[in-house]
C-alpha cells in the first residue's frame, strides 16, 4: 500500500491505495467518480481519459502513486448542467454523442486537444482524436462539435 | 509459428553437449529462468519468467528430451503454462556438428500458443523468442570466450 | 403545437445531460454492499475433454468466498442457454442446438467458454483464486473452417456433419429455369468477414437475492431487460418472472451484442443465492473479445441471371453461416428470415433460390451484429449487380434503376416472403447521384491517375426489413416470443406525462424522440415529458430494442397510448365542457367545441381525472393513465443508396475515402438529428468492416484478433465526412409513417466500400477487409 495526496477535481484526497492502483480505479472505486469510464485493458480505446496538472492522459496509463501532489481533473470537475463547459455544450449542440460510454474520455481529450493546439480544421481534430475510440458516431458530430467548441475557449 | 537458426560455439562438440544438458548452464543463460531441475535423465521441470508484450507471467515447464542421439542430435518436446496468460507447447530439433575446436550448433523450432498470449501476445512472440534466442546463445558462448 | 420541439425537429437531446457531466449511471457504476466480484475461468483452449477440475486451492486462496464449476450450476437444475427461433430444414426437419450449458460441464468448444467461476471479497482475490484452479483436458482438434466445417469432426455428440439445418427459400425450379434462359450469367465466390461488435462498454452484470422476499435483481448491460427475465425464468430455471427483477441502466452501446442471453449473467443470479450476497461481474476488453457474440461470417457462391437486355431473370444463391459452437438466442435467424428473405434488394427478380446451412466451428458464438443478415444479403445483392454491369459494360446506376421496383409496383410481393409496402427507389438514386456529382467521376478519376493514384466509385441501393414484427408471421416461422411492443402513458395530476416503454435506449435517444413524439401528440411541453425504460418492473412488457424497430414498433406503441390517453381526456372534457364526445375537438393542447369561446387545457382535463369533482363517475373511472402493447402489419422497408469514392495509393495500397454519400428513405423522421446520428454510426461500422475488421481465429483455434491492438476498430482519421440525406415515401402500416434508421448505414455502406475498391483496382473481386495490404497485393497481382 502506498499514500497518496492529491488534488481532484479542485478537492484534495489522501488515501492508501494499493501500489498497483492505476488511477482511472482509484477515481471510480475509490473516490466514486465513475464519469470516468474503462473501456479496454490495453490503453487504447482512450474512455478513461482525465487531465493531470493540465494535460490529456488515459488515466489507466497512470499509477495513482503518480499522481501524488498533482491536480487531477475529470469529467465531473469541467462543468454543469447551467454552467457547462464549451465542450460539454458543443457535444449536446451537434450530437456528438449517443450511448454516452466514451463521451467523458472523448471531451476530456478533446478539451486537451484544443487546448494543446493553435487552430485545428477537421483533419487536426481527426487526427487528435485519434487515441479515443466511438463506436456509436462515426465521429462525423464529434468533430464538428471540437470545431464548433473551439471558437469558445 | 516455426523457425530455426544456428550458432557456432567455440568448444568441442562433447563440451558442448555436456552443457546442453546441465540445468545450471541452462538457468544461467536463460533469460528469466527461476529454476531448472533435472528430474530425469531426460526430464527437467523449469519455472521461466517473461514478459510478452503487455502479458507477465512465470511459466511452469516441463521440457522432455526424446530422440537423443548424444552428443549430436536430441529433440526437446516443452509444455508450458502461464496461468491465466495463457500456454505454450512446441518443440526443438537440435543438433550439433563437430568441427573440432568449434561446434556448429543447428536448432529448428516449433510451437503454439494459447490463451492470453495468442490474443494480444502473438504478434509479439517472435521478438520476444528472437531475444530470448539471441540472449541465450550470447551467454551460452561467453561460457568458453570469458573463460580464455 | 411546439414545432421547436415537435415532431420533425432536431430537438437536442435530454439525456446528454447526464452523459456530458459524467453521471451517467452504468451497470458497472452500480455498487451495492456486501457485493462480491465475480471472475470466470476461461477455456484456453478450442475443443478438449474436460478431464477433471479442482477448485480446492482456489477455496484456500485468501479474499475467495466460493468457487463453482458447471455441475453445481447442473446440480441446481439450472438450463441450458437456448436458442430462441426454430428454424427447419429442407427436409421439415427441425434445427439441431445441441445443449450449451452456461458453465461448461463435459467438454469446452471455443477459448473463451467459461468452465468455472470465482468470487471473491475483491477482484483481484477472486483472479487469485482463478489462477489457482487446476484443469486438465484431453486436447482435441478443433473445427475452424467454415467452408469444411461439414466435413470435419463432430464437435456436438447430437450434430452429425457440424450441421444445425440447410435451409432453403424460393422457387428452385422457376430459377434453375431462369438461369437456362440467361443471355448472361455473373458469378461471385464472397466471404462475409466475421466481425466483433465491440461495443465501448464492455458487458456486465449485478446480480443480488433476497431471501426474505426470494426475490432476485439482475442489474445487466441488456438491450431487452424484459427478453432476459423471460428467459432466465422460463429455460434457466432461476425464478417465476414476478420473483426476477432484471434492470438495464445506462448501456454504453449494443448493435446487437447486448440482446443475447449470456452466461455471464445467468452464472452471477445463480451464485448470489448461492453466496448470500451480491455478485458483480464486469467483462474486461479481453473477456469482451472472447466471449461477446461475433457477426457474419458467411461463406457464399452467388450467380445473377441478366437477360440481353440486362434485366435480372433470376438469383441464386448458396451460403455456409458459421455459427460459432453453438446457437446463440437468435443466430438461427439471423442468415435465414434475416438474410434469404432480402435477396430481392431493390429489384424485380422475378425468381430467386437462396439455400443456408449452418455449421457449427470451435469459435465463440455468432449472433446479430447491427444489420444482422440484412448486410450480407445487400453485401450479395449489390456486389453482383455492379459486377454485372461492369461485365456487361453497362453504366452501374442505369442498370440498376432498370430493375427497380417502381412507386406503382406497391405493395410489391417478392419471390422471397415479403411484401414490400412502399418506396421510391429511383428517387435516392437520384439524389445521391447528385451528391455524389456523378457525372464528373470521370474528369476526378483522369486526376488521380496523373497523380499516379487509382480512383473508384461504388454503389449500394440497400433495402432492409425493419420493425420486427409481425408476431404471427413470427411465430409462425419458428420465433419462440412475440415481437410486439408495449407502451404506458401516465398523465400526471397536474398534467405532465411519464411515459413506460418495453423499448430500451443505449444510444439511440429514446428519452428525446419519445417526449417529442408524446408532447407533440398532447400538445404539452416538452419538458413535461419524461420516458422510463430499462426496467421490468417499471415498464409492463418489452421486446427491446434491436432490428432497428424501436420507433417503428415501440414508438407505434406509444402512439396508440397516447391516442387512448386523448380518447378518453376528451370524454372528460366533453362532460366538464356539458357537451357530447363527438362534439369535442383537441388540438395544440386545447379542448373546444363548435360554437362556443369555452376551452380546456389538458392540464385542466388531466387535474378533473385525478380530482373529480366534475368527472362523469358513473361512466368513467377516475384516473387517466393509458397502455397499449402494438403489434406490427408487416415489416417496415427502409431503403436507399450509397455512393463510395475511393482514392487509392498505389505505391502504399492505402484506400482514403475521399466521399461518401448516403440518401436514405426512413419515411417519416421523428428527430432528423438523431436520425442522421445513426446513419453515421452504422456507416462506420459499415465502412470498418469493408476496410479494417476482421476477428481471426489461428488453425488452433486462438483469437489472434483478440485485442484492440490487433482488431481495427476505425478510429476519427480512418473515417471521412459523411454526405447524409434523406427521402421520404412513409410507411403505409404503422401510425407514424416511420421505417427506422438505426442499422441502414451499417447494412448498405459495406458493399459500396467494396464496390469502389474493386473499381479502382479493376479486379472482380477482393476479400474484406480491404487493408493496405490486401489492396497492394492486388495491384501487384493485377
Amino acid at each position: 500500500m502506498v499514500d497518496v495526496t492529491f488534488s481532484v477535481n479542485g478537492k484534495e484526497h489522501s488515501l492508501s491505495v494499493n501500489d498497483n492502483a492505476l488511477l482511472s480505479e482509484t477515481l471510480r472505486e475509490s473516490l466514486n467518480l465513475t464519469g470516468t469510464h474503462i473501456g479496454c485493458d490495453t490503453s487504447q480505446c482512450g474512455s478513461c481519459t482525465v487531465h493531470l496538472d493540465g494535460k490529456a492522459v488515459k488515466a489507466c496509463t497512470v499509477l495513482t502513486a503518480q499522481a501524488a501532489g498533482s491536480e487531477v481533473t475529470t469529467i465531473e470537475g469541467i462543468g454543469e448542467p447551467g454552467s457547462l463547459h464549451p465542450m460539454q455544450e458543443a457535444f449536446n449542440e451537434h450530437h456528438a454523442l449517443q450511448c454516452g460510454f466514451c463521451t467523458p474520455g472523448m471531451i476530456m481529450a478533446a478539451i486537451g486537444l484544443v487546448n494543446e493546439s493553435e487552430s485545428l480544421d477537421g483533419d487536426g481534430v481527426r487526427k487528435g482524436l485519434d487515441g479515443n475510440f466511438c463506436r456509436c458516431t462515426g465521429y462525423h458530430n464529434i468533430v464538428k462539435a471540437v470545431l464548433s467548441a473551439q471558437q469558445n475557449m | 509459428m516455426e523457425f530455426q537458426g544456428e550458432s557456432n560455439i567455440p568448444a568441442p562438440c562433447q563440451e558442448v553437449w555436456d552443457a546442453l544438458l546441465d540445468p545450471e548452464i541452462l538457468k544461467e543463460c536463460i533469460d528469466g529462468c527461476q529454476e531448472m531441475t533435472q528430474v530425469s535423465e531426460h526430464q527437467y521441470l523449469a519455472k521461466v519468467r517473461a514478459r510478452i508484450g503487455p502479458v507477465r507471467t512465470t511459466f511452469s515447464a516441463n521440457i522432455q528430451m526424446v530422440d537423443v542421439v548424444a552428443p549430436t542430435s536430441y529433440t526437446l518436446e516443452v509444455s508450458a503454462t502461464g496461468g491465466a496468460a495463457g500456454f505454450g507447447k512446441g518443440s526443438a530439433s537440435i543438433s550439433l556438428v563437430d568441427h573440432g575446436s568449434e561446434t556448429q550448433m543447428h536448432y529448428a523450432v516449433n510451437g503454439v500458443v494459447g490463451g492470453k498470449l495468442a490474443q494480444i501476445g502473438s504478434r509479439l512472440i517472435g521478438g520476444v523468442i528472437d531475444k530470448l534466442t539471441t540472449h541465450f546463445f550470447t551467454k551460452f558462448v561467453e561460457r568458453w570466450t570469458l573463460q580464455t | 403545437m411546439a414545432t421547436e420541439t415537435g415532431i420533425g425537429a432536431s430537438v437536442r437531446r435530454t439525456e446528454d445531460a447526464r452523459f456530458i457531466t459524467g453521471t451517467g449511471r452504468y451497470t458497472d457504476d452500480i455498487n451495492v454492499p456486501g457485493q462480491t466480484y465475480c471472475v470466470f475461468v476461461r477455456s484456453t483452449h478450442a475443443r478438449a475433454k474436460i478431464k477433471s477440475i479442482d477448485t480446492s486451492d482456489a477455496l484456500s486462496t485468501p479474499g475467495v468466498v466460493a468457487a463453482f464449476v458447471g455441475a453445481d450450476l447442473a446440480k441446481d437444475e439450472i438450463g441450458d442457454l437456448p436458442c430462441g427461433w426454430l428454424v427447419k430444414s429442407k427436409d421439415g426437419s427441425d434445427m439441431i442446438a445441441p445443449p450449451h450449458p452456461p458453465i461448461a460441464t463435459e467438454r469446452v468448444n471455443y477459448v473463451g467458454e467459461p468452465y468455472a467461476l470465482v468470487i471473491g471479497e475483491t477482484v483481484q482475490a477472486a483472479k487469485d483464486g482463478a489462477e489457482a484452479i487446476v484443469a486438465e483436458f484431453e486436447i482435441q482438434t478443433p473445427v475452424m473452417d467454415v467452408a469444411s466445417a461439414t466435413q470435419s469432426e463432430q464437435i456436438h455428440e447430437s450434430v452429425p456433419s457440424n450441421r444445425s439445418y440447410d435451409w432453403e427459400l424460393g422457387d428452385k425450379a422457376a430459377t434453375d429455369a431462369a438461369f437456362e434462359d440467361a443471355a448472361h450469367v455473373t458469378s461471385l465466390d464472397i466471404v462475409n468477414n466475421r466481425l466483433i461488435p465491440n461495443a465501448i462498454e464492455p458487458r456486465a452484470a449485478l446480480g443480488s437475492f433476497d431471501a426474505a422476499s426470494e426475490t432476485y435483481t439482475l442489474h445487466t448491460t441488456s438491450q431487452n431487460p424484459h427478453l432476459e427475465r423471460l428467459v432466465l425464468a422460463a429455460f434457466v430455471n432461476i425464478a417465476p418472472e414476478a420473483k426476477l427483477h432484471v434492470v438495464s441502466p445506462d448501456v454504453g452501446g449494443g448493435f446487437g451484442s447486448k440482446i443475447f442471453v449470456y452466461a455471464e449473467e445467468t452464472a452471477v443470479i445463480w451464485a448470489s443465492a448461492k453466496v448470500g450476497r451480491p455478485v458483480k461481474w464486469t467483462a474486461d476488453r479481453v473477456e469482451s473479445f472472447l466471449s461477446d457474440a461475433h457477426g457474419r461470417d458467411h461463406v457464399t457462391h452467388a450467380e445473377l441471371a441478366l437477360s440481353e437486355e440486362g434485366d435480372f431473370l433470376g438469383l441464386r444463391v448458396k451460403t455456409t453461416a458459421n455459427m460459432g459452437a453453438y446457437l446463440s438466442t437468435f443466430a438461427s435467424s439471423v442468415p435465414t428470415y434475416l438474410y434469404g428473405t432480402l435477396m430481392a434488394g431493390q429489384y424485380k427478380t422475378p425468381a430467386i433460390y437462396v439455400e443456408v446451412q449452418a455449421v457449427f466451428t470451435n469459435t465463440a458464438p455468432v449472433d446479430a451484429y447491427r444489420g444482422a443478415g440484412r448486410p450480407e444479403a445487400t453485401y450479395v445483392v449489390e456486389r453482383l449487380v455492379e459486377t454485372a454491369a461492369r461485365e456487361l459494360n453497362t453504366d452501374v446506376a442505369e442498370l440498376r434503376r432498370r430493375n427497380f421496383i417502381n412507386p406503382e409496383d406497391f405493395p410489391y410481393e417478392t419471390p422471397v416472403a415479403l411484401t414490400y409496402d412502399t418506396g421510391n427507389y429511383a428517387a435516392s438514386l437520384d439524389k445521391a447521384l447528385e451528391y455524389a456529382n456523378y457525372s464528373g467521376f470521370a474528369s476526378r478519376k483522369a486526376r488521380s491517375e496523373a497523380d499516379g493514384k487509382r480512383r473508384g466509385l461504388g454503389f449500394s441501393c440497400y433495402i432492409e426489413a425493419c420493425g420486427l414484427a409481425p408476431s404471427q408471421v413470427a411465430l409462425s416461422l419458428g420465433a419462440g416470443v412475440g415481437l410486439f411492443e408495449s407502451a404506458e402513458v401516465r398523465v400526471d395530476v397536474t398534467g405532465s406525462v411519464t411515459v413506460m416503454t418495453g423499448a430500451h435506449s443505449h444510444g439511440q435517444g429514446h428519452e428525446t424522440t419519445f417526449a417529442q413524439l408524446v408532447s407533440d401528440k398532447l400538445g404539452i411541453p416538452f419538458e413535461n415529458v419524461s420516458v422510463v425504460h430499462g426496467d421490468t418492473r417499471r415498464s409492463d412488457y418489452g421486446l427491446g430494442t434491436y432490428g432497428s424497430r424501436s420507433i417503428a414498433v415501440g414508438g407505434s406503441a406509444i402512439s396508440k397510448a397516447t391516442d387512448k390517453i386523448v380518447t378518453k381526456a376528451k370524454k372528460i372534457a366533453a362532460h366538464m365542457l356539458d357537451s357530447e364526445e363527438d362534439q369535442v375537438s383537441f388540438d395544440d393542447g386545447i379542448f373546444t367545441i363548435p360554437d362556443s369561446n369555452e376551452s380546456l387545457t389538458f392540464g385542466e382535463v388531466a387535474f378533473s381525472a385525478y380530482v373529480p369533482g366534475n368527472f362523469p363517475l358513473d361512466e368513467l373511472e377516475p384516473g387517466l393513465s393509458e397502455k397499449a402493447f402494438y403489434d406490427p402489419a408487416n415489416f417496415t422497408y427502409p431503403a436507399g443508396t450509397h455512393i463510395c469514392e475511393v482514392e487509392i495509393d498505389s505505391e502504399t495500397g492505402t484506400t482514403s475515402i475521399v466521399s461518401f454519400v448516403a440518401v436514405d428513405d426512413f419515411g417519416n423522421v421523428i428527430n432528423p438529428m438523431i436520425v442522421e446520428g445513426q446513419v453515421h454510426g452504422g456507416l462506420a461500422q459499415g465502412i470498418g468492416q469493408a476496410l479494417l475488421e476482421h476477428g481471426i481465429y489461428d488453425s488452433d483455434g486462438q483469437l489472434v484478433s483478440g485485442s484492440y491492438m490487433d482488431y481495427t476498430m476505425p478510429r476519427a482519421d480512418d473515417l471521412p465526412d459523411f454526405v447524409v440525406d434523406t427521402t421520404s415515401t412513409p410507411c403505409t402500416h404503422n401510425p407514424l409513417g416511420v421505417k427506422g434508421c438505426g442499422e441502414a448505414g451499417a447494412i448498405g455502406a459495406t458493399a459500396a466500400v467494396m464496390n469502389a475498391i474493386t473499381d479502382a483496382l479493376g479486379v472482380k473481386d477482393l476479400p474484406m477487409p480491404a487493408t493496405s495490404e490486401t489492396v497492394w497485393r492486388a495491384i501487384q497481382g493485377g
